[in-house]
């Protein structure tokens, strides 16, 4: 008997009383104004939201934020400060010295700050390898909560997909915390 | 009177600095949990919620875990199963082995620690790099986690500042952990960029879909499993929900509880193998099965590794995690260690006021306090009950069950006021260690009693007629 | 309403004075009020030790003792929740139906919620810290507890506001373990120590007089350290102050 066989027997032998599925109708906290909940979220974090304003433009605003990065990684076809396009690299290792990278987020929960970024790239480390991090979130697509979440999730056959909120940290030495463990330095998102 | 953890607790609080910051430390945890969970209006809904849909899992574990590796197969990932420890690492070191790692990084797993992993794959000659930061450091150290999310706690940043002095070459004196965990982000990025494998846990495996969730803080699951094309997650089979709808509910009680952020920085789904790379998953049971049959210890199976009962335990707080015997400490660890093995670590067992802090703030309900309790009441079975409380559990119910011993001694008892109350006379040293004993009434309640001396306030008695 | 007075073990060699200020609370309110002279332990000592076996029988004799009552009333959170939460299992394994357990309480949440009070006579004009014990917190409700997100409430604040005078504290760690835990006390002696003297600390911080509670067991204990310690800071149960006019 393999082994696959061998626990499930196991475990079908030792179940003894079986307990029903809940109906998951949980009423869950709503905001008023959600972006602005979103926003002090990622603040708390050691994040930042902007909202790009009708007069602004997206490639400006974000140049005047990182205005030290050079190489700069996206695969959008609106970012046009892009100097690196990750679908066209044969090898994430080559990715390192990423500055800064821009990808889209599909929706924004409110409750935490976190944005879904499917993996709409070949190498998905760009999210991961560069100092600064910019995600582009269309302001309608904050919902209140991780259930709105993903209730309305999609992977698009994806390999992966991640909710991040915040930049990457630790507080491993003595609870103190420390912004930029191994992943990016800073999230910037830009809320369109 | 004492086990192995009341000695080593007794270390530990003699430096009494360090125990206070670690106390402090732990509950300030607990106070931003406190903060998150008050924060929404539905937190035992919540909780509620997620100990039934738990409880649900496991007790119809073999359809999930069908469900499960077939969704996971589809995926394209490759779906192995471990009946134990040994055989859990056996499966990973033969997935190593045929793909060359000469390294493989790896992301937090109390899983692998359980299957004490490391040492089997370094001892083949892999080298394995730890690249939570805490583990990294304990690593460094040759030591084991102290805490299941915060493995590090029990250090001070001197001593983080010493180590990586020697290991890493920072500077002399500079112990600022933003500094110290910059060097570690360049010593660690190497690592990612030169290893061959990544291996992670998993906080949780969704049936419905397959998908490994991880949850980091740091980012380092992520990087690992980005940029190297071999993936293996190592997965106890108690891990599964059912779909997404259940997950959401986890995903909000999950770093509430666990460190007090809303959510983890980073909530990551793995779903297929990377383009042209491997994804392996070694699902696991080491126990786990027989645990499904224990309907007095069943519910341990709902754990999901927050590590709250930990923060908020009065005990945990004092004692530090090495002062447990099992891997795992606090009051699940309590239970987990006694679920492995009630002979050899039955010393944890005293570790426990019965204060059912933990039970409260477990996000998924788990009746902690009443199983230790419980592994209480079977210590004596095991011989493994301290014989001093056995003789004083049983002199107690030979009085106890003579009212007229009872009373005699209560009569007896003022006479001997050096002594403390009836029950714990033989522990007189225990107890005198750090308090004063308690003085017996020159009449106890039965004997004023039975003079007629207990009286009402007649006349408002009397009111009241 | 005939209410048979519990007064556990301890209680009664050490504070017959809280058995006294119980009954006369009890009196003054009209109750019918007995002692079953025959009572002993609940048992508690022994079960949280481990030996659960040798409380068995006195869970039997104790619920043969107050099965004739209305109510049993005791003037200790821990003794009556264990008798309400372990009772029963205890007797099931003698195939004994437990009769006490849905008719005990502990004297604050039988005040409170039984007999409704809602006015004593008498003045404690001292500052007080209420000891939210464990066992009163998070087994009998006494309180809401610090760990859930429930609407606030305090049934010893609520009985200690009906007292004129009285000036209501609470130590920071609002209802965090005192250490006492029974054996726990013995078996684990840093610890407790440790745990009680951080406990007194936060009690005395708030610039109480008097540390208060329902369970004399937590105050014996806290009282224990603070008298080694040499600490400026009182102790009393709660039936004490609200049958301060009595």
């Amino acid at each position: 008997m393999s082994s696959k066989a061998e626990i499930i027997a196991r475990v079908k032998q030792h179940i003894k009383e079986k307990h029903d599925m809940p109906t998951i109708e949980i009423n869950a906290i709503q905001y008023a104004d959600k972006i602005a909940q979103f926003k002090s979220i990622l603040q708390t974090t050691g994040g930042e939201a902007i909202e790009l304003q009708p007069d602004e433009n997206l490639n400006e605003l974000i140049r005047a934020h990182f205005t030290e990065a050079k190489n700069i990684a996206s695969n959008l076809p609106e970012i046009s400060l892009a100097t690196i396009n990750p679908d066209e690299t044969a090898d994430p290792h080559s990715l390192n010295q990423i500055d800064l990278a821009i990808v889209r987020g599909e929706i924004g929960v409110a409750e935490n700050a976190c944005v879904w970024v499917p993996q709409l790239m070949k190498e998905r480390v760009i999210c991961f390898i560069a100092e600064y991090l910019v995600i582009l979130l269309n302001k309608q697509d904050i919902v209140n909560n991780m259930h709105e979440a993903y209730a309305q999730l999609n992977f698009h056959n994806a390999a992966f997909g991640v909710f991040i909120s915040g930049p990457s940290k630790t507080a491993d030495i003595e609870q103190a915390l420390v912004v930029g463990a191994h992943g990016a330095k800073g999230l910037l998102v830009v809320l369109v | 009177m004492s086990t192995k953890h009341t000695k080593a607790a007794d270390r530990f609080i003699a430096n009494k600095a360090q125990e206070t910051w670690h106390n402090q430390t732990l509950h300030f945890v607990r106070d931003k949990r406190d903060k998150v969970a008050m924060q929404l209006p539905e937190w035992e809904e919540l909780r509620d919620t997620a100990h039934q849909i738990k409880m649900h899992t496991i007790t119809h574990l073999d359809q999930y875990l069908e469900e499960f590796s077939t969704q996971a197969e589809a995926n394209g990932v490759r779906v192995h199963w471990a009946k134990d420890a040994e055989e859990h690492n056996r499966i990973v070191y033969t997935i190593l082995h045929s793909h060359h790692v000469k390294k493989l990084v790896k992301s937090k797993s109390m899983l692998t620690e359980e299957c004490h992993l490391n040492p089997y794959l370094i001892e083949r000659g892999i080298q394995v790099v730890e690249s939570d930061l805490g583990e990294r450091i304990l690593q460094l150290m040759d030591q084991a986690p102290s805490h299941i999310v915060m493995p590090a706690i029990h250090l001070k940043r001197q001593e983080v500042g010493k180590l990586f002095e020697e290991k890493l070459q920072t500077e002399k004196d500079n112990s600022d952990p933003t500094y110290l965990t910059r060097a570690a982000r360049a010593h660690l990025r190497e690592e990612f960029l030169t290893a061959d494998a990544a291996m992670t846990g998993a906080n949780f495996g969704v049936a419905a879909t397959g998908d490994i969730v991880v949850c980091t803080n740091e980012g380092n699951a992520d990087m690992g499993t980005s940029l190297s094309p071999l993936h293996i997650v190592s997965m106890g089979m108690e891990k599964l929900v059912p779909d997404l709808k259940s997950l959401a509910v986890f995903t909000r009680l999950l770093a509430r509880s666990a460190t007090g952020q809303p959510v983890t920085a980073y909530t990551s789904h793995y779903r297929k193998p990377r383009e042209g790379g491997e994804m392996h998953l070694v699902i696991v049971d080491n126990g786990r099965s027989d645990t499904l049959a224990n309907s007095e210890h069943i519910q341990t199976l709902k754990c999901i590794r927050c590590g709250a009962c930990m923060n908020t335990c009065p005990v945990y707080r004092r004692s530090g995690g090495y002062s447990y015997t099992y891997f795992i400490p606090g009051p699940i660890g309590i239970n987990l260690g006694m679920l492995r093995s009630p002979e050899e670590y039955s010393d944890n067992v005293s570790a426990c006021s019965l204060c059912y802090s933990c039970n409260n703030v477990c996000p998924v309900k788990i009746d902690l306090a009443d199983q230790i309790y419980r592994w209480r009441q079977k210590l004596d079975s095991f011989g493994k009950a301290d014989p001093m409380k056995k003789i004083m559990s049983v002199g107690m119910e030979f009085m106890f069950k003579r009212p007229t011993l009872f009373r005699a001694g209560l009569k007896m008892a003022p006479m001997l006021n050096y002594m403390p109350r009836p029950f714990v006379y033989n522990g007189l040293n225990d107890w005198g260690k750090g308090r004063e004993l308690p003085r017996f009434a020159s009449s106890s309640f039965a004997s004023l009693w039975q003079k007629g001396k207990v009286t009402g306030a007649k006349q408002k008695h009397t009111d009241h007629e | 309403m005939k209410v048979g007075l519990f007064i556990p073990c301890y209680v009664n060699a050490v504070y017959p004075e809280v058995g006294v200020a119980s009954y006369k609370l009890l009196d003054y309110l009209g109750i019918d009020v007995d002692y079953p002279l025959e009572q002993t332990c609940c048992g508690q000592p022994m079960a949280n030790a481990g030996f659960e076996d040798k409380a068995i029988p006195l869970a039997a004799e104790f619920d043969r003792i107050f099965d004739n009552y209305d109510y049993v009333v005791g003037p200790s959170a821990s003794c009556v929740a264990f008798v309400r939460e372990h009772h029963p299992d205890l007797l099931k394994k003698e195939g004994h139906a437990c009769r006490t357990s849905g008719k005990i309480y502990d004297i604050c949440e039988f005040l409170h919620d039984i007999v409704k009070v809602d006015k004593l006579p008498g003045r404690f004009p001292h500052k007080v810290s209420i000891h939210n014990s464990c066992h009163g917190v998070r087994e009998l409700q006494l309180s809401a507890a610090s760990e859930l997100n429930i609407p606030r409430f305090s049934k010893i604040k609520d009985l200690l506001s009906l007292v004129e005078g009285v000036e209501i504290y609470e130590p920071d760690y609002v209802d965090e373990c005192c250490g006492f835990g029974g054996m726990f006390a013995i078996e684990e002696p840093s610890v407790s120590v440790c745990m009680g003297q951080d406990k007194v600390h936060n009690h005395i911080q708030t610039g109480a007089e008097y540390i208060t509670g329902a369970d004399s067991s937590c105050l014996m204990h806290m009282q224990g350290v603070a008298q080694r310690e040499k600490l400026p800071i009182k102790f009393i149960h709660v039936t004490q102050i609200l049958a301060s006019g009595l």
